[in-house]
């Protein structure tokens, strides 16, 4: 299906609007339809520096409820930067300065008075490396719905955790040592595990952080109908490294290359009719 | 592939082999010298060992004399607390030697027995009134020179009369003199005379200070590094106090003895040569090694796991202390421990706060006066006397016993925490 799009790929039309490299200095605006009429989460004129090391330039862009959007560009291009912004994981680190807006149904996340540990519920994320507590199967995926009083009786808890690890697709694994630490799973397994631990709290956002990377085909199908899913109900923003993936999960895709968002749109536009040449150079398998 | 770049004759595996040689000479080494290193301080170790054990061990045995003891109520008068213990004793002396009648053999005769054996005589009354007025065989402590002499009878010898000699052996023959388990040293305090000194005291001390140091350095050491790790951010005043730290883990001890002395006893008047006082004293100097290894401790915790807790809405708090507590905190015990094992053999700040003091009594509360195990050893080191040599020996026994036991009981605890996932 993927290589469908590249070979059906119609060249002549995207040179025709593709801004040349070298002509601007300042990088041309963001191709593509980065803003949206309605949308949930939406950030304005995004800097992130590490130290003096500028991550992120300039960022503007929607993200639409009920909708998955794929985060795709080279190693290093700052698309987990990107990612931790939006639930302000960034803060953690002492070095990094975040400039701009990003609102959150009309609410500024970066104000001070907004609380961050409700944000983080409302926004959940799933991390690049699997890092599951050093806590048994059951108290990883009991914990957030427990220290958000979300589920207070025993078998409510015990319900979230069975309803969670279904969802994973890890329940038939570890049914039987849900005792058992949750870092003695297998690299594949913890992921989910952590996918497990986010979806438990319910959170209105979930932020995946190349959830499928260690994932064997079966498992990545699986998280991948999740994702389906859980679309009904929650935006999800995903980074991916795999642009079979992102064509098959996501409605949009944002190619972010060197710390700038390159281009933005349906993913089948970006798939088949890339504007900026970096765009085309890179799903095509060119650099990257 | 490979191999198509280089001469056909010189195959990679072929240059890897020429070094392996070299490489595999260069771990030997190492290996050898490792051992060297670990045979070398087993040694000495042993060495030490064997010394103090082979010192210390005569003294855990003490020479007793069996006596017929007439409970003479006359003697012991109405208030068992005031008795003639004493002349208790010498009577029972002369029941066993009759024969001895002038004034110098009876008082050559009567220093056969320890003066502890009248404390001994009066702690059977009082501890069984129903003694007075019956008649019975106890075993009472010798004197020191006696014991000396049971030890080590060629130059133990020289320190006796004839006479004294002739009735030693006298014993000996009916059985009444014997090496037996030292009871005293394990439930007296110190003593002038070396055959009732005990440890008890010491290490009552010792305890006690160790609790008052544990109490306040080890929450306080905790919650500091916490403190400063988790939630204080990095600031020039953060660095101001991370300096000092590790200023005041460097300062000798005796220091925080003269502080101890300025505030705790001339500014608060609290008691001099008390545990309390001392512990407080120790604290001050443990605290700083706590903070630093809690903070280690805490750095060797994941970031990984802050932001997996963070990350799902855990709050500051809970991160930590649901998630980064846990982890740290067998690291946290074993700078803890360290800290502890070097105050138990902490003496320079004590002596600053009076607790070298000769004490008799074994202490009872944090605020009697007191002293501990290494201050103990250097006040026996530093007497004349020759079983004091023994008791010195025996009284580090009993140190390091201390210290394998605590040290033993933080083993357990790190790995009642530390769970491998
Ligand atoms: N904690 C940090 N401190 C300093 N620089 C950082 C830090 N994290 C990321 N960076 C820098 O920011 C840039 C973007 O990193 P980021 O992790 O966002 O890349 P990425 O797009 O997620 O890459 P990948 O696909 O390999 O995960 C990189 O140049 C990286 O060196
Ligand atoms: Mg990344």
């Amino acid at each position: 299906m993927f290589l469908s799009f590249i070979s059906r790929q119609p060249v002549k039309n995207t040179t025709a609007k593709k801004p040349s490299p070298g002509t601007d200095p300042a990088r041309p605006a963001t191709a593509g339809e980065p803003l949206l009429e309605k949308s949930r989460l939406s950030c304005r004129h995004l800097d992130v520096f590490y130290g003096a090391k500028q991550a992120l330039h300039d960022i503007s862009i929607d993200f639409s409820g009920n909708q998955v959007t794929s985060l795709i560009g080279p190693s290093g291009c700052g698309k987990s930067t990107f990612l931790r912004c939006l639930n302000r994981m960034n803060e953690t680190i002492d070095i990094c300065r975040v400039s701009g807006e990003i609102k959150l149904d009309g609410e500024d996340i970066n104000r001070p008075e907004v609380d961050v540990v409700l944000l983080r519920a409302r926004v959940g994320m799933v991390f690049q490396k699997p890092n599951p507590f050093p806590k048994s199967i059951r108290e990883n995926v009991a914990y957030g719905p427990r220290i958000h009083g979300l589920a207070r009786h025993r078998d409510e808890i015990d319900m979230i955790v069975e309803t969670s690890l279904t969802r994973a697709g890890l329940w038939d694994e570890v049914k039987d040592r849900l005792d058992e630490p949750g870092t003695g799973l297998s690299g594949g397994q913890q992921q989910r595990l952590c996918i497990a631990r986010t979806i438990a709290v319910s959170p209105e956002v979930i932020l995946m952080d190349e959830p499928c990377s260690a994932l064997d085909p079966i498992a990545t199908a699986r998280i991948e109908d999740l994702i389906g899913e859980l679309k009904e109900n929650f935006t999800i923003i995903i980074v991916t490294h795999s642009m079979q993936q992102a064509s098959r999960v996501s409605q949009r895709t944002a190619f972010f290359h060197l710390g700038h968002l390159v281009e933005v749109g349906s993913t089948e536009a970006v798939f088949t009719t890339p504007r900026h040449h970096l765009t085309e150079e890179y799903i095509t398998g060119r650099f990257g | 592939m490979n191999q198509n770049s280089r001469p056909q004759t010189v195959s990679t595996a072929a240059i890897v082999a020429a070094g392996l040689r070299k490489r595999y000479r260069a771990e030997k080494r190492f290996r050898r010298l490792g051992i060297g290193a670990v045979i070398l301080s087993l040694g000495f170790l042993l060495l030490l060992f064997g010394n103090i054990l082979s010192q210390g061990l005569p003294a855990f045995r003490q020479t007793e004399i069996a006596l017929e003891i007439e409970f003479t109520p006359r003697l012991i008068t109405a208030d068992p607390a005031r008795g003639n213990y004493r002349a208790l004793a010498r009577q029972a002396l002369q029941r066993a030697f009759p024969k001895v009648r002038k004034r110098r053999a009876k008082k050559e005769l009567y220093r056969l027995l320890s003066n502890g054996a009248a404390f001994e005589l009066r702690r059977m009354v009082l501890a069984d009134p129903a003694l007075v007025g019956t008649d019975r065989r106890c075993w009472l402590p010798a004197d020191d020179l006696v014991d000396n002499f049971l030890k080590n009878p060629e130059s133990g010898k020289k320190r006796l009369s004839p006479r004294q000699l002739a009735w030693l052996s006298q014993l000996h023959n009916q059985g009444r003199l014997a090496l037996r388990f030292n009871r005293f040293f394990f439930t007296r305090g110190d003593s002038r005379d070396p055959e009732m000194a005990g440890i008890l005291g010491a290490l009552c001390g010792s305890i006690f200070t160790l609790l008052v140091t544990l109490a306040l350095s080890f929450p306080l050491g905790i919650a500091s590094a916490l403190y400063l790790e988790e939630f204080a951010g990095r600031n020039a005043f953060a660095d101001f106090l991370e300096v000092n730290i590790n200023n005041l883990a460097a300062v000798p001890s005796i220091i925080f003895g003269l502080l101890g002395l300025a505030v705790f006893i001339n500014l608060f008047g609290l008691p001099r040569s008390a545990p309390l006082v001392g512990g407080l004293a120790l604290s001050l100097m443990t605290m700083p090694t706590i903070i630093i290894a809690g903070r280690a401790a805490l750095k060797a915790v994941p970031p990984s796991i802050r932001e997996a807790a963070l990350g799902i809405g855990a709050s500051k708090v809970q991160t930590v202390f649901h998630h980064v507590l846990p982890l740290a905190l067998p690291g946290m015990l074993t700078g803890t421990i360290i800290g502890m094992a070097r105050a138990l053999g902490e003496t320079a700040p004590l002596l600053m706060i009076g607790m070298v003091a000769f004490i008799v009594d074994i202490p009872r509360s944090l605020s009697a006066p007191a002293t501990v195990l290494p201050v103990q050893i250097y006040l026996w080191a530093d007497s004349p006397e020759r079983a004091f040599v023994a008791k010195t020996s025996a009284a580090i026994i009993v140190l390091l016993a201390f210290l394998i036991l605590m040290n033993a009981g933080a083993v357990v605890l790190r790995k009642k925490f530390e769970r491998k996932w």
